[in-house]
């Protein structure tokens, strides 16, 4: 083959092949931008709890409510009485109606129009980590204090959750670039079965394995690397999307490499098994 | 060039050669005759190594056959011109495009490919046929081109298998002319035929074959 490895026969049949893979062929483009953007929002969706959910800042939050402002006041005296250094700010029901109405600008309208007494008085505690299970036991024995949550609590739940849930993601991803690789196996069958022939007229006149086998794996490589950037474009769709709700989504560089890479690995996997359907020469 | 050692194949145990051996030197212009089913394009089919013999050797160009790995066997192919007696045409290429494949697998320029490909299809007489499809062809035609095919990488042996079967008595005189005339600048050419009178009009060494035997190695037709 003069050498190359890809030549300009190998590129012309790449192209050949593309063109007859036809419907087939879109359907395993469609399944592997389907099955990278999934992969791809799965590794963003963990990045986004790891950075502002889950992130170990070395404080924690405790937040605890009470039906009275004089409760609560007196539960954070009792607090700053035993833990001197912490900080504790008392929020009073209008404080906390405010607070709302600044996080949920849609609904400030309607948070504003009730009346005080919907909602509670607040006392928002910030502890290092090695305080706050002392901390969150003592103002449970409060008696003006009905609620108490600390930020490392919710943090363990959400990590759990997240867990589940990345693992099931997972699974699901590796399921689909499977279905992937067998629908690209079948395109790059059909294609050897429906070329049978003509490959036997190749090798006959003389055509190496490697020119007969390569236009395949780099036809299934294509339609892996399409999908891939297919799958790119639908990330980066849904992302810009999602940025107006949640500002901190963002892109990574290395999905524009991950994710075409993903979708070659698979087309070339796919490609390499369908080929188990050429012929052999004796 | 050719050298063949007690070569037998069978076929699910039916005889298809039994035993043949000769030799062809480099340069020779030889026929291969006998009638149907004699096993004239079994034997062509063990030159090309499209088949393995059961028992004894064959040797081409220095090679024993049976020894070549697959990337030596297509090595070895490239150097031949096989005229197929089906054709063998690639049916989804125009007939430029079937000449130019081996070309293309040499990794052979485009227009250094355009010219070869002009110069071969003018001489068969193809040339205004360049962007027909082999189905709009008729057989002499795929024939022509096949045989285009064969000759455009000009190789150091020429295996035809009824190169003339699909064409008129004229054009099988040119085609014959053709084969003296690239045996002449030095290719080996081996014809298998089964029309004598092809050979009596263009006499050479014949060998024929009778139920897979070679039972005669002389000169043209025997009287």
């Amino acid at each position: 083959m003069g050498g190359r490895i890809v030549n300009r026969h190998t590129w012309r049949e790449v192209r050949r092949q593309l063109r007859e893979s036809g419907a087939a062929g879109l359907v395993a483009v469609m399944l592997v931008a389907l099955s990278t953007a999934w992969g791809g929002g799965l590794w963003l969706v963990h990045r986004w709890l790891a950075q502002e959910l889950l992130a170990d800042t070395g404080a924690a939050k405790v937040v605890a409510t009470g039906r009275t402002e004089e409760g609560v006041a007196a539960a954070r005296s009792a607090l700053l009485d035993r833990f001197p250094g912490i900080t504790a700010e008392l929020l009073a029901p209008r404080g906390v109606q405010e607070q709302l109405g600044r996080w949920f600008p849609e609904l400030s309208p309607m948070l504003l129009s009730l009346p005080d007494s919907s909602f509670p008085t607040l006392l928002n505690v910030t502890v290092s980590a090695s305080q706050e299970e002392s901390v969150v036991t003592l103002l449970r024995t409060q008696q003006g204090i009905s609620l108490v949550e600390s930020s490392r609590t919710w943090q363990r739940h959400v990590a759990e959750v997240s867990r589940r849930f990345m693992w099931i993601g997972s699974v699901a991803a590796f399921v689909l670039l499977g279905g992937c690789c067998v629908v690209v196996l079948l395109v790059i069958r059909l294609l050897v079965l429906s070329h049978a022939d003509e490959i036997s007229i190749m090798r006959l006149i003389g055509a190496h394995e490697g020119a007969i086998r390569l236009p395949y794996v780099v036809c299934g490589s294509m339609l892996g690397i399409v999908g891939g950037l297919l799958g790119l474009t639908l990330l980066v769709a849904v992302v810009l999307q999602l940025r107006a709700i949640i500002p901190a989504v963002g892109l990574a560089v290395r999905l524009a490499v991950t994710l075409p890479l993903a979708g070659c690995v698979v087309g070339v996997l796919g490609a390499t098994l369908g080929l188990a359907a050429l012929p052999e020469e004796p | 060039m050719i050298l063949l050692e007690e070569v037998t194949k069978n076929y699910k145990s039916r005889p298809a050669i039994r035993g043949v051996s000769f030799a062809v030197e480099r340069g020779e212009f030889v026929f291969l005759t006998g009638a149907s089913g004699a096993g004239k394009s079994t034997l062509l089919r063990l030159l090309y190594r499209a088949e393995l013999p059961d028992r004894g050797r064959i040797q081409v160009a220095g090679r024993d056959l049976a020894q070549l790995n697959r990337r030596e066997v297509a090595d070895f192919r490239r150097r031949l011109g096989v005229v197929f007696q089906d054709f063998k045409l690639l049916r989804r290429r125009t007939v430029g495009e079937n000449v130019a494949f081996v070309l293309s697998l040499l990794d052979v320029a485009d227009r250094e490919q355009q010219r070869l490909v002009y110069l071969v299809l003018k001489q068969m007489g193809l040339q205004n046929r360049t962007t027909a499809y082999p189905e709009e062809l008729s057989g002499g035609e795929q024939q022509r081109v096949s045989i285009a095919r064969a000759l455009v990488r000009q190789p150091d042996l020429v295996l035809a298998d009824e190169p003339t079967g699909n064409l008129d008595p004229d054009r099988s005189h040119e085609l014959m002319e053709l084969f003296k005339e690239i045996n002449y600048q030095g290719t080996t050419v081996l014809v298998a035929t089964h029309d004598r009178s092809l050979i009596a009009a263009h006499p050479a060494r014949t060998l024929l074959l009778e139920r897979g035997s070679l039972v005669r190695d002389g000169w043209g037709v025997a009287s």
